[in-house]
């Protein structure tokens, strides 16, 4: 009863406080997109509320319907058809996915839910799948640095996932459950609705799988059988006139079958921010977010039911920030804001707890000198407690030279700063040859400590290089293109080159008595990826989506490329095994990238039958998964290439009687499976394992 | 005062040719110099001098009192090639009858050993933890074998590290004892551009620190950790200067049994080195090229 006098009141409230909500631009979420033009707003690129179609930089958009109507259910599965982004194996077999955006690895790509960064990455990698898509508005890709926004591990690219927002006075949502291939179990539960000016959503999935298998030769699974939940629930308010609160809060958690031990990883974040409308023209945002990521496993020995292995990861952040958005109601609008970023870390590997903080500003002004001209002008300072201050600046332009195409480039930079691994680690292999390896802040008392032991042959390095701080990773990215857009028409063109330098790249610090090394971290690598990305749209009638991406991309080793090109990079005959010299052409380029990239997509709907059908097709060309010949790098004589390949995806849906809908589809309709190079001899791996059929009924409510 | 003197020149010219002239069954040439002083059978060495016949049948030399062939004649330049099997001694010219002696002697050189060794073994224990050990697998580039003498080695292997017969133990276990004057030193190139240990400066071993450094892409392999594979780095060619003094070069194929073009870290057997190598037998030769 109480609720319902509540809901009056609040319908009042927001009838009378309508005006003042117009503030906000509206957001994008329709599932009826392949057929309406709506304009696309993203909030990534300037943390400000864009038109898709009028930003100065490279943005892709991917909305809520298009993630439905492929049917997948994973970010990991939606990021591998977009124009220019690439989900790369790790080269181990069995290995983790990583993104890889313009060529840029996985480690230097930010994933944001709301705005706010997800930790816990393994080897560097952040495992997309962890991701479910059910309660997603939108996913929005900004290609190039943003660390003039984003601060730390925006180089290559930032993922922004953006949740659902319940936008009508009733119960909306969807139940739905997916069945496929490899006894995979997808139950989907997201429901919304709005109280007045109150919203209030509730997302949970759980998914399951028997898991599959690449290497059918040897005894293990390559993917083991797993469950996993995710658990989201967000509340946003307009309290009285001027504040609008949310609170946003999200839970995963997934086990292993790995018996006997246990493989667990948990995730949580949790979002709490007020926005204050102080007059027309500003907004202050305050934002408190907490994650926390988990991994716990433990190798128990099958027979005497000792421990193993017990390898324990526990990962924490707290960020307070304050932004500050002021518009001038004509050519400016102003962004500013600052942090401080609270991060700790426990780990097996670790001699205790550590910790650094962080804090830092940043500031944007968006400005409009001439209805054509768009310039926007960014910066951040990052002060940190362990290694030095970053200043990452940004600049980008657009102009408009027709109402139908415009001109956009930007420039910016990005860092990453050293991993609490390169920092802190302080760790012997004991049964994996007795080598160690020593973190920057653990080299000068590591050393020590070895040297004590009388465990130190000798040094490697001067005394006095020892425990010279670590600088954070660099790049800069340099994005130019433009866009034309008319009628059915829209294409856009964009050449990009990152530069990065101040890789960090282990070296040898010292020897040790019993013939290993003790390994340290140092800045040194320098490399670069560039490239062009075509990207086109053809809408040629109503009902009718055509798409087609092609990426063009060199990503090369600086100092490998050097020495290759002065002749003192030798390669092995594969017949005789003696060294012949690599001559120019000779090397690849970096692990992992395919110099073309395609995509095909083709979204259709037939109204008349309530249906719908696409078909994605996506091509990668031939890439090298690793130096086999001991040249340290990756040259064609290399025998670890992996021929291109093309995976075909298709799915067809229908709705009955407005509110069921069931889908039926394949990936890898193809059923590609592919060899993969490093699989020992007389032995088959596969790339891919094959076709997976699915099914999905889902009730719209 | 020109004339009687330009007078006596040519008269003095004229008489010089008449006593050829009369000699003429017997026509005088000069054997002057030759190049190179050393070289082994095979090699080829220009003797200068003047008044050679044009006809090489009418040639004969001789190295060290054997016949060695010869290659082209012209009035001014004999080239022979060292004939197999000769000794040092001074070169002997004979043409018509008449023999010239070289005024120095010619040093035939021993051939250069250019040979492939497989499959040396070369174990080791510990290292999974503990101290590595076991004794060195070693190698005498004299005899291109193992060899179990204690001074008459030049290289020895255990697990991806070498030693060399010169310097001091580094202080892991059971290292050979170094009693000669053998050394180390790490050129880039293919095996052929490497011609000469000239100018190379060899480290010896030394406590903590072998004269190939040991540890991935230090010495002489890399470890890749995406495969679990050792290679041999290509274009890395070791120099070794012997126990005794003479000069080796080496390039390592493989680390692994049968040296397979792409080895399986977990079926092939590793420590099992294929290498191949040139070695100069000849004391104070430092030419490497074959």
């Amino acid at each position: 009863m109480s609720l319902n006098k509540n809901k009056i009141a609040l319908f009042f409230a927001g009838l009378f406080l309508l005006p003042l909500s117009g503030q906000e631009l509206p957001r994008q979420v329709s599932d009826s997109f392949p057929t309406q033009d709506l304009e696309e707003v993203v909030i990534s690129a300037t943390r400000t509320y864009r038109q898709l179609s009028s930003l100065p930089l490279p943005v892709t958009l991917i909305p809520k319907a298009q993630i439905e109507r492929t049917g997948v259910t994973r970010l990991n599965e939606i990021m591998a058809e977009q124009t220019g982004i690439v989900m790369t194996p790790d080269a181990t077999i069995g290995g983790g996915e990583g993104v890889q955006i313009q060529g840029v690895a996985s480690d230097y790509v930010l994933i944001l839910i709301d705005g706010v960064p997800a930790v816990g990455r393994s080897s560097g990698n952040l495992d997309l799948s962890r991701f479910a898509l059910g309660n997603v508005a939108q996913i929005e890709v900004v290609k190039g640095p943003s660390s003039s926004l984003f601060g730390s591990e925006a180089l290559g690219g930032v993922i922004n996932i953006i949740t659902e927002e319940p936008d009508l006075e009733r119960i909306r949502g969807s139940i739905s459950h997916r069945a496929a291939t490899f006894n995979n179990q997808n139950t989907s539960v997201n429901l919304g609705r709005k109280y007045g000016k109150t919203g209030v959503s509730f997302f949970a999935d759980r998914l399951s799988t028997d898991g599959y298998d690449l290497a059918p030769a040897d005894q293990q699974q390559t993917v083991n059988p797993f469950y996993n939940y995710t658990l989201g629930g967000r509340v946003r308010s307009e309290i009285g006139k001027t504040l609008d609160l949310l609170v946003s809060t999200r839970y995963f958690a997934q086990e292993f079958d790995v018996d006997p031990g246990t493989s667990e990883e948990t995730d949580f974040n949790s979002l709490l921010r007020a926005t204050h409308h102080v007059g027309e023209r500003s907004e202050w945002q305050y934002e408190l977010y907490y994650t926390r990521y988990t991994t716990t496993e433990e190798t128990v020995d099958p027979i005497d039911e000792t421990q193993r292995l017990d390898n324990d990861f526990d990962q924490r952040l707290l960020r307070p920030e304050i932004r500050f958005t002021y518009d001038f109601k004509g050519p400016f609008q102003l962004i500013a804001g600052a942090g401080y970023a609270f991060e700790r870390l426990d780990r097996s590997l670790f001699d205790g707890q550590v910790s650094f903080n962080s804090q830092y500003l940043f500031s944007q002004l968006d400005f409009r000198p001439v209805p054509r001209l768009n310039l926007i002008a960014g910066a951040r300072f990052d002060h940190h407690s362990v290694y030095a201050s970053q200043l990452s600046p940004k600049f980008s332009a657009r102009y408009d030279i027709t109402d139908h195409l415009a001109l956009k480039a930007s420039v910016g930079s990005g860092f990453k700063a050293p991993d609490f691994r390169q920092l802190f680690l302080d760790f012997t292999n004991a049964s994996g040859g007795g080598y160690s390896v020593l973190g920057k802040e653990a080299e000068v008392r590591g050393i020590q400590r070895l040297e004590d032991r009388g465990e130190l042959a000798s040094l490697a390095v001067a005394r006095s290089e020892l425990g010279i701080p670590l600088q954070a990773e660099r790049s800069v990215g340099y994005n130019a293109g433009f866009r034309y857009r008319k009628g059915i028409l829209t294409g856009e063109v964009n050449l990009f080159r990152n530069d990065f330098r101040n890789l960090i790249d282990t070296r040898i610090l010292a020897s040790k008595t019993n013939g290993q090394n003790v390994f340290g971290y140092l800045n040194r690598d320098r490399v670069y990826t560039q490239g062009a990305e075509v990207d086109l749209q053809l809408r040629p009638w109503p009902g009718l989506r055509l798409n087609a991406g092609y990426q063009y991309l060199l990503a090369f080793d600086k100092d490998k490329r050097d020495a290759v090109e002065q002749g003192r990079v030798f390669a092995r005959d594969p017949g005789t095994l003696e060294a012949v010299r690599l001559e120019e052409g000779d090397y690849f380029g970096l692990e992992n990238r395919s110099r073309h990239t395609l995509n095909f997509r083709a979204f259709g709907e037939v109204p008349r039958w309530d249906a719908f059908a696409n078909l994605r097709v996506t091509y990668r060309s031939r890439f090298g998964l690793a130096d086999l010949n001991g040249n340290d790098l990756l040259d064609i004589t290399d025998g670890s290439f992996v021929r291109g390949y093309a995976l075909v995806n298709l799915a067809l849906g229908k709705t009955f009687l407005k509110r069921y809908q069931w889908q039926v589809g394949a990936n890898n309709l193809l059923d590609f499976r592919g060899t993969n190079p490093l699989a020992a001899q007389d032995t088959e791996v596969f790339l891919n394992p094959g076709i997976q059929l699915f099914t999905r009924l889902s009730i719209q409510l | 005062m020109k004339t009687p003197r330009t007078l006596f020149f040519l008269f003095l010219s004229l008489l010089t040719l008449a006593s050829c002239s009369d000699d003429a069954d017997a026509p005088e040439f000069a054997l002057l110099a030759y190049s190179p002083e050393t070289g082994a059978p095979g090699t080829e060495v220009t003797l200068t001098g003047s008044g050679f016949p044009s006809d090489p049948s009418e040639v004969s030399v001789t190295i060290g009192g054997v016949a060695a062939p010869v290659v082209s004649v012209s009035e001014t330049r004999i080239v022979v090639s060292v004939p197999a099997g000769a000794a040092s001694g001074e070169i002997r010219v004979t043409a018509n009858g008449v023999t010239r002696t070289s005024s120095g002697g010619f040093t035939v050189l021993s051939q250069l050993v250019a040979e492939t060794f497989s499959n040396l073994e070369a174990p080791q224990t510990g290292s999974q933890g503990e101290p590595e050990g076991g004794p060195f697998t070693k190698f005498s580039f004299a005899t291109g074998q193992v060899t179990e003498s204690e001074t008459e080695w030049d290289i020895a292997f255990r697990g991806t590290t070498l030693a060399v017969n010169g310097g001091a133990p580094t202080g892991t276990a059971d290292e050979p004892e170094r009693n000669g004057n053998g050394g180390a030193a790490i050129q880039d190139g293919t095996f052929a551009e490497i011609t000469s240990a000239e100018g190379l400066t060899f480290a010896q071993d030394a406590p903590g620190a072998y004269a190939i450094p040991t540890g991935s892409g230090n010495g002489w392999y890399n470890y890749n950790p995406a495969t679990f594979t050792i290679n041999p780095i290509p274009g890395k060619i070791l120099v070794f200067r012997t126990h005794d003094g003479r000069y080796a070069k080496v390039e390592i194929l493989s680390y692994y049994r049968d040296a397979p073009a792409q080895p399986d870290p977990f079926t092939d057997e590793s420590r099992v080195y294929t290498f191949r190598y040139v070695y100069n037998p000849n004391q104070g030769e430092m030419t490497l090229a074959q």
